[in-house]
């Protein structure tokens, strides 16, 4: 039988197929549809120090083949987190990756301390590329030694593998991936979304209350897939891909292309067992061929 | 009052039963589902044609009008996704994520429930009229508004469940003027408000109960890209500071918990994209 199982430094996911953060709670709305614990792990809601409410209606609009959103970080906070999520998801072994969001270093190593006393966490995300929020965010992953800084920074804090979530918007997108696989970074996860914009024509209105949002959804895939493949030639650390996945085929598009992994985001809207769906096809996928996940990686390269 | 139990949710493509075009922008789609829908009234549906392939690409938040073999909705053509189920034909594969949401709450005993509906907004209203002549209960008072007699979409089947009065802001049919213009009149402490319409009719209905000391229950209408409170897309801000997201501690709720000073006033477009009729 293939094995899906896909080396992330020290961390081995079962297989290569996660949900991104922002697009998937904190794991625990999909009981009525599917076992969560089958992923190859799941990214939380963005966590920060204290919870946030977020931004004002409205966040999201659709647009052609993807959407908008700028929900504003809106989350539980990493105390509530730890107390009232993670014992669940522990139990019922999750694969835990904790997205996380400050908007200074120091604020980024506290949390990471707070989630490494707690057992049940796989790794960190480091979010330095939320492009809906006026401090932190993407202008920590726009400059690569403000990202190197902070992945630094909470790579001495924790023994727990360290990813980074990369912003398309960087100028130098390569600069700022080998900046952080310096400082220690374990993966890369790319693509964060693109900031983008709607007006309303017929009320001459713009349509989200921040102005403009992140742009996400099939629409962008193409982008993401020139990043990937990009920032796979551009490091040696294992590339989280991530940008308008919605189905097998998509996925096997981006590891093919270099990524090790994938993440389903704006597809769990649409539908919540997306994730289930693009797992269960490139298990078949893999066996029908007779080859394990791991050969996929880079094969088009 | 004990907590309604709410079904598990299911993903089901159902074929459309039938479409039936009742004037305007106005349909009814009705769905065939084997296994039954257990949808409580209040409680809404994602839908989605099966083959829109990725545009529009989100599935669109409608109330239940009815539930069991034959969940139905009702629906107004605004926007891209509404448009395409106006013109769906039988057969056509939908997606229903669904029941979800909370539910309208059980009236309170002792109290002549009131409807107070406007437009589309009468759907969950008509569930739980229908639901209530089912159980045996007394007829509820219902007052149905639109711009214009147009905009009174399955008026004629509140009439058989309710004592209905009509308002059209045209004079086009029954009393002219607004919902609020009529209920100013009828409302008394002995009456249970439950309402569903545009943010502002909502808004003066909240604040006519509150002044009175009546209970209002509010079904919330917003955007929302989920619909089972991962998304966030559907905050409503609230008396306490903050926000309820619409799809999880809503539709319905308590109205006094909705800062209705904050409430977008504009039209929500339940089809978020850019091109509508």
């Amino acid at each position: 039988m293939s094995s899906l199982a896909i080396p992330i430094g020290n961390l081995t996911l079962r297989n290569p197929v996660l949900t991104a953060s922002g697009c998937f709670g904190y794991g625990l709305e999909y009981d009525d549809f599917f076992d969560v614990s089958e992923l190859g792990g799941i990214c939380t809601k963005g966590l920060s120090l204290h919870p946030r409410h977020g931004n004002p209606p409205e966040r999201i609009a659709e647009t052609p083949a993807g959407m908008l959103n700028a929900i504003g970080l809106a989350n539980v906070g990493v105390e509530a987190f730890c107390r009232d999520k993670l014992p669940t998801l522990r139990e019922r072994g999750v694969t835990v990756v904790a997205n996380i969001f400050a908007s200074s270093v120091e604020d980024f190593v506290t949390i990471t301390e707070r989630l490494s006393a707690e057992t049940g966490v796989a790794a960190i995300e480091l979010n330095v590329s939320c492009p809906n929020v006026t401090h932190g965010g993407i202008e920590f992953g726009k400059d690569p030694r403000m990202a190197a800084e902070v992945t630094r920074a909470v790579r001495d804090a924790t023994r727990l593998p360290v990813w980074v979530k990369m912003s398309p918007e960087a100028g130098d997108i390569a600069a700022v991936a080998r900046a952080c696989a310096d400082a220690g970074a374990d993966a890369l996860t790319a693509i964060n979304t693109i900031r983008g914009m709607s007006i309303d024509v017929e009320q001459r209105k713009v349509r989200l209350a921040n102005r403009t949002g992140g742009f996400s959804g099939p629409a962008l895939r193409p982008v993401a897939l020139r990043i990937v493949w990009d920032l796979c030639g551009a490091v040696s650390i294992p590339v989280i891909a991530i940008g308008g996945v919605a189905t097998t085929r998509d996925a096997i598009e981006f590891m093919l292309a270099g990524a090790s992994a994938v993440q389903v985001g704006t597809a769990n809207f649409v539908d919540p067992s997306a994730s289930k769906r693009v797992l269960d096809g490139l298990r078949a996928y893999c066996s029908e061929r007779g080859i394990d996940a791991k050969a996929l990686i880079g094969a088009a390269r | 009052m004990s907590s309604p139990v709410l079904a598990k949710r299911r993903l089901t493509t159902l074929p459309l039963l039938r479409r039936e075009s009742i004037g305007g922008l106005y349909h009814v789609l009705t769905f065939e589902d084997s296994e039954g829908t257990l949808a409580l009234p209040g409680q809404f549906v994602m839908v989605r044609g099966a083959e829109w392939g990725d545009a529009p690409l989100l599935p669109r938040p409608m109330s239940y009008l009815t539930g069991g073999n034959t969940p139905s909705i009702l629906i107004k053509v605004i926007g891209e996704g509404t448009l395409r189920m106006g013109r769906a034909e039988p057969g056509e594969p939908f997606t229903l994520l669904g029941p979800l949401g909370l539910p309208w709450r059980s009236p309170s005993a002792g109290r002549r429930v009131v409807l107070v509906g406007g437009g589309v907004g009468i759907a969950p209203l008509l569930f739980m009229a229908r639901s209530i002549a089912e159980a045996g209960g007394p007829k509820p008072l219902a007052i149905y508004g639109g711009r214009s007699s147009r905009d009174l979409p399955l008026d004629d089947d509140l009439e058989d469940l309710s004592e209905l009065v009509v308002t059209t802001e045209d004079g086009t049919r029954g009393t002219k003027g607004r919902v609020t213009d009529v209920l100013a009149e009828l409302l008394g402490p002995d009456k249970d408000v439950f309402t569903c319409g545009p943010d502002r009719m909502m808004a003066k209905v909240a604040e006519m109960c509150a002044a009175r000391d009546v209970p209002c229950e509010a079904s919330l209408e917003t955007p929302m890209a989920c619909g089972y409170g991962v998304c966030l897309g559907c905050p409503v801000p609230t008396t306490e500071g903050g926000y309820l997201y619409a799809c999880m501690q809503g539709p319905c709720v308590d109205a006094r918990r909705v800062d209705w000073s904050k409430a977008d006033h504009a039209p929500r477009k339940l089809a978020l994209s850019g091109r509508s009729t």
